[in-house]
């Protein structure tokens, strides 16, 4: 957590002791009624989860519906969502605007719920993510089956794949309702010509980096046109054979917030370890997608990029998670129980770096953006 | 752990690239630079290198004072960081001579960002170049004689952010504008003070989305006028006086370009970019385009005359940083390349083809060719005005004195032309067009044979996005998206036709709106300021080449060369191609790299 210090000390000889400073910068008319900064203790090495949590309680969606959730369900058994609910709850109810708020119940519930968290090591924020919005899925489901009980127990269980794969026929939960988008594969067999397109659902999208890119550049990227072939053959039901063809993933439907994962963690197998690609990749505070299906519901629905989870350091288990997000106009820093107003010129420090030379940078890792009409 | 992962590696950077007027060759010994390479820290921070060009009027006894003797009458000046140079510029004939800087200057607690010369009130020995800094500030030097020095907004009482850009006011010999990351312009004379207080404004004007206002003092003090534009603190990025000096372009990050006739002040035009802000901005070289680049990757032309987005160049990996036409390629015709279809070819020579290079923060330049049945699709069926090749010597960044060689037929062998433009032309392009008759029909046959052809050439030096395009091209799901184009149209004229006449309607809507609703972009999509994706063609680039390790933050045209900046400080020159073709003016590029470190 080296990388962190100047940044850590950097903030702390802004703000002394005095934690109102971040009031003073907002300024007292300018603060936002009902919204409250708070930052979030970390209990050795939970930055990834705070960085995420503070990220995810700035996409207003989900933090009303987490809210609501609250609101709904006073007494239920102790769940994730339940901590997190209540976590929400607490930060929204505070009396003081800003301050710092220890996540303990969720951390301890989250240790309990996956093994792979329950330790002090440093952990991937996107798998955490990813972890975070499945399980949450889950326990609506689980929960929506026994009141209604007309499914199986065990529906939910098999249905939602590590992959962040959904089934479709299942009517969406509303963490469907914000996070999930719709990717329709369309593959050409080489031989017969046929294509076929074959639907799956997703939570994110995960991203390629380039050097000197924009995550447009990636996204397009993301939708370019492969060749199946060589060990990698499509099974084409037409032929009925394994043939050579071409296949290409464009975006069906689009989600009400599309988080974008850039995959800057790459294993190099001469080193026998990931290793972190800081490329620059610039990311606009708007954005369309320009990698939509032909039937795509809704193509230019514009986005707003409203937080970002930056990973500050190294490599994949070093270095430390902040967050910024963007609140009322003006965007602030979130790194752990410290929070701190930026400029939004700001942000390019999170772009990356466009020589090697450094070992360590601090680079966007999560992108958020939200569907401006989601917004008004 | 200098790790080299292996996606996104350095492609190799191009020193020459090919387009059908002939190979552009990088003058390695005419790289301009700060003289002292040692210490040179490349890439961090926003180092938005900037490049300004003037040609001094020749002086009375041959070379002015302060060119060393070796002739040249230009010069060019550059920031980096906290320092700013001037050089005698000599062009692509003779190396950089990095040890005698016409002038340097090193900041403190600031950074140049923006400069421009004068070129109404400069002499053989003496040029204003007023220079824009990053705390807010403005400078005003004489490079040359070095006894001017004067500073406006020194007490940041006028604003305290980054000037974006600055500029003379075309013809004036006292007025500049600087633009500034708060959203604002200013308009400055050099003879008046900045007063010891802050400026007091009242309201002159207001208009959609912008106000302007003056002074409220006794005595004329600057800023003459404040212009405040767009969305409340959203920064201008760049603006653009057009060819004639009528009007001015505005980019903003906001993602509207605004075009306002500077004179009378008012709003005439604007466009919204398809997401992000814009983020650079330059007139057409007979005032009938815009075009603007910005955070969507995207190169938009934007029609002066129909007030509309016409066309999007996709090619870029990221941000466009900088858009210029080349003036000196305009017209194009290719009676030699198609021999085989001579019906056609008197057709195709009348196609009207603009010249168009874009550099991104994805160390490429991309060159396109925009040509008229693009820009105007063939149901309109109006005349392609053609530009006078004669007339006045049209002066690129209102530089007179450019010298425009009158070699330009030889090379039409190769398919361009050299072509001095009427700086004069009228801008709304209603006129002169009209004044034309319709003999203009596009062509499809001989226009797919250049592109035919042109693929090829291509496909040796492929890179990456080229073929990539061109492989989604070719893959074929029935795309109901409009097709990609290289260059000229294919026609299409179903979908050209409902896309124009969708325009058309649209046109009347937008232009009425007068609420701040029309300033919401997800009111704006499908209209003319911001049509859909699939309404609008789309242009690839003619090339699309690799040219520095850093983000390139500059080009400029020039009638023998252009030259090209990226953030590390590197100012390059590239040579247009050879004239003659046996190579007689090729022997530069054999030498290696000189270090020029003393």
């Amino acid at each position: 957590m080296s990388i962190c210090q100047d940044l850590g000390l950097n903030f702390q000889q802004r703000m002394g002791a005095n934690i109102s400073q971040l009031e003073r910068d907002i300024g007292s008319e300018q603060f936002p009624p009902n919204e409250h900064y708070f930052g979030l203790v970390n209990f050795g090495n939970t930055c990834y989860s705070n960085s995420v949590l503070q990220a995810l309680y700035f996409c207003r969606p989900f933090r009303e519906k987490v809210l609501e959730y609250k609101a709904k369900n006073k007494r239920t058994k102790e769940t994730l969502l339940t901590c997190l609910a209540d976590l929400f709850y607490s930060i929204a109810t505070q009396k003081k605007k800003v301050g710092s708020i220890a996540p303990k119940k969720f951390i301890a519930r989250l240790r309990k719920e996956k093994e792979e968290f329950d330790n002090y090591m440093q952990q991937d924020a996107h798998e955490f993510l990813n972890f975070l919005i499945n399980h949450i899925n889950e326990i609506i489901l689980a929960e929506r089956n026994q009141s209604t009980l007309k499914l199986q127990k065990n529906t939910s269980g098999e249905n939602v794949t590590c992959n962040g794969t959904v089934p479709q026929s299942a009517e969406p939960t509303w963490v469907h309702e914000i996070f999930q988008g719709t990717l329709t594969s369309e593959t050409r067999c080489l031989n017969c010509e046929t294509v076929s397109s074959k639907d799956e659902h997703f939570f994110d999208l995960q991203v390629d980096v380039g050097q000197n890119t924009s995550i447009t550049h990636c996204l397009k990227c993301f939708s370019d046109t492969e060749t199946l072939c060589n060990d990698n053959k499509f099974k084409c039901d037409n032929c009925s054979s394994y043939q050579e063809a071409q296949k290409r993933m464009r975006v069906k439907k689009l989600p009400l917030i599309l988080a974008l994962h850039l995959k800057r963690f790459k294993y190099m197998e001469q080193y026998n370890r990931h290793i972190k690609v800081s490329h620059r990749v610039v990311f606009p505070l708007e954005l369309r997608l320009f990698n939509t299906s032909d039937d795509a519901v809704n193509p230019d629905r514009l986005y707003d990029l409203v937080a970002v989870v930056v990973h500050c350091g190294s490599g994949p288990n070093r270095g430390h998670y902040i967050s910024i997000v963007k609140s009322h106009g003006f965007w602030l820093l979130f790194d752990d129980d410290m929070v701190d107003k930026i400029d939004a010129s700001a942000i390019e420090d999170f772009y990356g770096l466009t020589s090697d030379i450094q070992k360590s940078s601090e680079t966007g890792y999560i992108l958020f953006y939200q569907s401006r009409d989601a917004s008004c | 752990m200098a790790v080299q992962p292996d996606s996104g590696g350095k492609d190799d950077v191009k020193t020459q690239f090919v387009t059908r007027e002939g190979t552009y060759r990088l003058m390695t010994l005419s790289e301009y630079s700060r003289p002292n390479r040692v210490g040179y820290t490349s890439g961090s921070g926003s180092s938005h290198v900037r490049v300004s060009l003037v040609s001094l009027p020749p002086g009375p006894g041959g070379g002015p004072p302060g060119s060393d003797g070796q002739g040249s009458d230009d010069r060019i000046c550059f920031n980096h960081g906290k320092e700013l140079y001037v050089y005698v510029y000599r062009g692509v004939k003779k190396a950089a001579d990095l040890t005698k800087p016409v002038d340097k200057k090193m900041y403190k607690g600031t950074n140049p960002t923006c400069h421009d010369f004068n070129t109404v009130t400069m002499t053989a020995d003496s040029v204003s170049l007023v220079i824009g800094f990053s705390t807010g500030q403005i400078q005003l030097i004489d490079p040359i004689k070095k006894e001017l020095s004067k500073l406006y907004n020194e007490e940041r009482l006028i604003d305290k952010t980054r000037v974006t850009c600055i500029k003379w006011v075309p013809g004036s010999s006292n007025l500049f504008i600087t633009a500034h990351a708060s959203g604002q312009l200013y308009v400055y004379n050099e003879e008046l003070t900045c007063g010891t207080t802050a400026p007091h404004y009242q309201l002159f004007k207001q208009g959609d989305g912008y106000s302007i206002h003056t002074c409220r003092t006794k005595s004329t003090r600057n800023p003459l006028y404040r212009w405040v534009i767009g969305a409340e603190g959203s920064c201008i990025n760049e603006f653009a006086f057009s060819p004639c000096g009528t009007n001015l372009a505005v980019a903003s990050q906001d993602g509207f370009l605004r075009v306002f006739h500077y004179d009378t002040m008012e709003l005439i035009g604007r466009a919204r970019s398809y997401f992000g802000g814009f983020l650079c901005v330059c007139w057409s070289p007979d005032g009938k385009y815009v075009v603007v680049g910005g955070e969507d990757d995207l190169v938009t032309v934007w029609c002066f005359s129909e007030r509309k987005v016409v066309a999007r160049g996709q090619g870029h990996r990221s941000w466009v940083s900088v858009v210029a036409f080349d003036p000196y390629v305009v017209s194009f015709t290719d009676p030699e390349s198609d021999e085989g279809v001579e019906d056609d070819r008197q057709k195709s020579e009348s196609v009207q083809c603009y010249r168009l290079g874009s550099v991104s923060q994805d160390t490429q330049l991309c060159l396109w060719d925009l040509t008229e049945d693009v820009l105007r699709p063939p149901v309109r069926a109006r005349a392609s005005a053609h530009l006078s090749p004669n007339s006045q010597t049209f002066s690129p960044n209102g530089v007179p004195g450019m010298k425009v060689p009158a070699k330009g037929t030889k090379s039409n062998k190769i398919g361009h032309k050299h072509a001095e433009l009427s700086g004069q032309n009228n801008p709304s392009g209603e006129s002169s067009g009209a004044k034309q008759p319709a003999k203009t029909k596009v062509n499809n046959v001989s226009t797919l044979n250049i592109s035919v052809g042109k693929a090829k050439e291509e496909s040796s030096g492929s890179l990456g996005v080229n073929s990539l395009t061109q492989r989604l091209a070719g893959f074929s799901f029935g795309d109901r998206r409009s097709e990609h184009r290289r260059n000229f149209s294919l026609s299409k004229p179903a979908e050209q036709k409902s896309s124009a006449s969708n325009t058309v309607a649209l046109r009347g809507k937008s232009a009425g709106a007068t609420t701040n609703d029309s300033f919401d972009p997800l009111k704006l999509i499908g209209t003319a300021s911001c049509p859909r994706f699939d309404e609008c063609p789309v242009l690839e680039p003619l090339v699309c080449k690799k040219v520095a390790h850093e983000r390139l933050t500059a080009l400029l045209f020039r009638s023998e060369y252009f030259v090209t900046a990226c953030a590390d400080g590197c100012v390059n020159t590239w040579a247009r191609p050879a004239r003659s073709l046996n190579g007689e003016s090729r022997p530069l590029r054999r030498f290696e790299k000189i270090d020029l470190v003393d």
